[in-house]
């Protein structure tokens, strides 16, 4: 597997009066998991949106093994993202779905198979999406994801919508593809939803980044990582 | 760019889409046409002429060019589909040079609505040939006449839809662009026809540019006998096709640069 790592520089993003996102800066290492954590409306999916090129930041630079996604020379093929607006269309096949964006990626038809056996949605793969439960939904978007085998995967709460089976599952999917060398950012609101599964952490509160590092470091001095949040979020906003 | 249109292709059949514009479009073009052409005639005040007359052939194919809007419609409701099912991000993530998709979502449109205009005229010259033997009389016009003004609609059907995909990256609202096809075509562009001064912009727009391809006066001319207004002069039907065409440019313009910098969410 090629190694890229995510490099976020300065990210900036306001909406009016909202200040989204604060001069965001930190590192999605290869071969690691990170955590990407905040409270709900802390800039997550803002950050990840601007990261992937959907959104254009008021400041700051986000790149990919050095380059901006735009500018990658195979975007599906070098970073693989699940995020709010990854949705499809419900009166497509999961199999339709998964073949149409396999050919505007360039990626092998054949993909299809590999990657609803990888999430396990085969059996349901030739029902329109318009009857798709969550998790179901959620399994394709991941499914679609994987079409073009990436390094780099970037998931926005990607547990919502699992039964505890898919986040067991999706824990140790995410393992695994770091233990081959691949980077992995993905976001959580949930503390405990994380500690297993994250080498590395990146805090974020209000638009800024409270502490960025690795997960043993944070929990090290508190007694749990929800006291090491609590601590970590009033230091910065007291 | 081979690739891009394959994958938007794709997208499209994997949808009901395709089926449906078909079947409307046989709808449209055979049954409105024989219903024109069998009852239509001679039962209507003022009596139209018949489908024996050059006038009368080109009067029913003129009405079916007043359902162009339909291909705009399908091009509207496909482009502000994935925004409303929000499968853009997955697209533009895919696609992350976003002029390049859209360029894409055009030909295959472009396509779809020409697919829409020849089921359309086929249709239509089915019903027209059929009408006529039914009623035993000759048609008005010959062979060759009615499959050059049958193959311009086919053509007016593609800019149309092309329209119609601008409209939608545009306004990505679905009610709100369908509302613009529907309101524009079908309410605001006759309306402008019966303002005495402004109808002469009328001819320039996709409507009249439409009439004047298929040498359609039958409106203005229904207008100009009912109403004390002077009615726009038509244009040739080689202006009508150029003014279309420009349309078209403008519209594939707009539908490229537009998305282009917008965020998505
Ligand atoms: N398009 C937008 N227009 C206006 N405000 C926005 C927009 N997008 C995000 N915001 C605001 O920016 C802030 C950050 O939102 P964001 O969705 O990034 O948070 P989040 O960390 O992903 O939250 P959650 O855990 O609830 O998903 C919030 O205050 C939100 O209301
Ligand atoms: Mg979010």
């Amino acid at each position: 597997m090629n190694s890229h790592a995510i490099e976020v520089t300065g990210l900036s993003k306001r909406f009016g009066e909202v200040e989204a996102v604060r001069a965001a800066s930190f590192r999605a290492e290869p071969g690691r998991v990170t955590g990407f954590l905040g409270p709900n409306g802390a800039g997550k999916s803002t950050t990840l949106a601007m990261v992937l090129g959907l959104s254009r930041p008021d400041a700051g630079t986000a790149r990919i093994g050095g380059a901006a996604y735009r500018d990658l020379d195979d975007p599906t093929g070098t970073v693989g993202a699940v995020l709010d607006s990854t949705g499809a269309h419900p009166s497509m096949t999961g199999r339709g779905h998964l073949r149409a964006y396999a050919e505007l990626g360039g990626h092998a038809r054949r993909r299809v198979d590999d990657v609803a056996l990888t999430t396990g949605i085969t059996e349901y793969l030739d029902r329109r999406i318009r009857g798709y439960s969550t998790g179901m939904r959620r399994r394709l978007a991941l499914a679609t994801a994987l079409l073009g085998e990436p390094s780099v995967l970037v998931l926005d709460e990607p547990s919502n919508g699992l039964d505890p089976a898919g986040i067991v599952w999706l824990r140790e999917f995410l393992r695994a593809f770091a233990g081959r060398g691949g980077t992995v950012l993905l976001s959580s609101h949930v503390l405990t939803e994380l500690q297993h599964s994250i080498d590395d952490l990146v805090l974020i509160d209000r638009g800024r980044v409270a502490w960025s590092g690795p997960l043993d470091e944070f929990t090290g001095a508190a007694s749990s990582l929800e006291s090491a949040f609590l601590a970590h979020t009033m230091e910065v906003h007291p | 760019m081979i690739a891009l249109v394959r994958g938007e292709l794709a997208k499209l059949l994997a949808t009901r889409l395709p089926v449906a514009t078909l079947l409307t479009a046989l709808g449209c073009g055979l049954g409105f046409t024989a219903l024109l052409a069998l009852a239509g005639p001679g039962n209507s005040t003022p009596p139209l002429p018949g489908i024996e007359t050059p006038e009368g052939v080109s009067l029913v194919v003129g009405m079916g060019g007043l359902l162009l809007f339909v291909p705009a419609l399908i091009g509207t409701i496909a482009v502000t589909g994935e925004y409303r099912h929000r499968s853009i991000g997955t697209t533009f993530l895919t696609v992350p040079r976003r002029g390049r998709a859209l360029v894409a979502k055009l030909v295959v449109f472009g396509g779809l609505g020409f697919a829409y205009g020849a089921v359309a005229a086929v249709g239509t010259a089915v019903a027209l040939v059929g009408s006529a033997a039914l009623r035993g009389v000759a048609l008005g016009v010959p062979a060759g006449a009615l499959v050059a003004m049958l193959a311009q609609l086919a053509l007016a059907a593609a800019v149309y839809a092309v329209l119609g995909v601008a409209i939608g990256a545009l306004a990505r609202q679905q009610l709100v662009a369908v509302g613009i096809v529907l309101g524009y075509f079908y309410f605001l562009e006759h309306v402008l026809l019966l303002i005495p001064g402004v109808n002469v912009i009328h001819p320039f727009l996709p409507g009249g540019a439409t009439a004047a391809l298929t040498d359609f006066t039958f409106l203005s001319d229904a207008i100009g006998a009912q109403l004390p207004i002077s009615m726009p002069v038509a244009i040739s039907p080689i202006g009508g096709a150029l003014v279309l065409l420009g349309y078209a440019a403008i519209a594939a313009v707009v539908a490229v640069a537009v998305p282009l910098r917008r965020d998505v969410r």
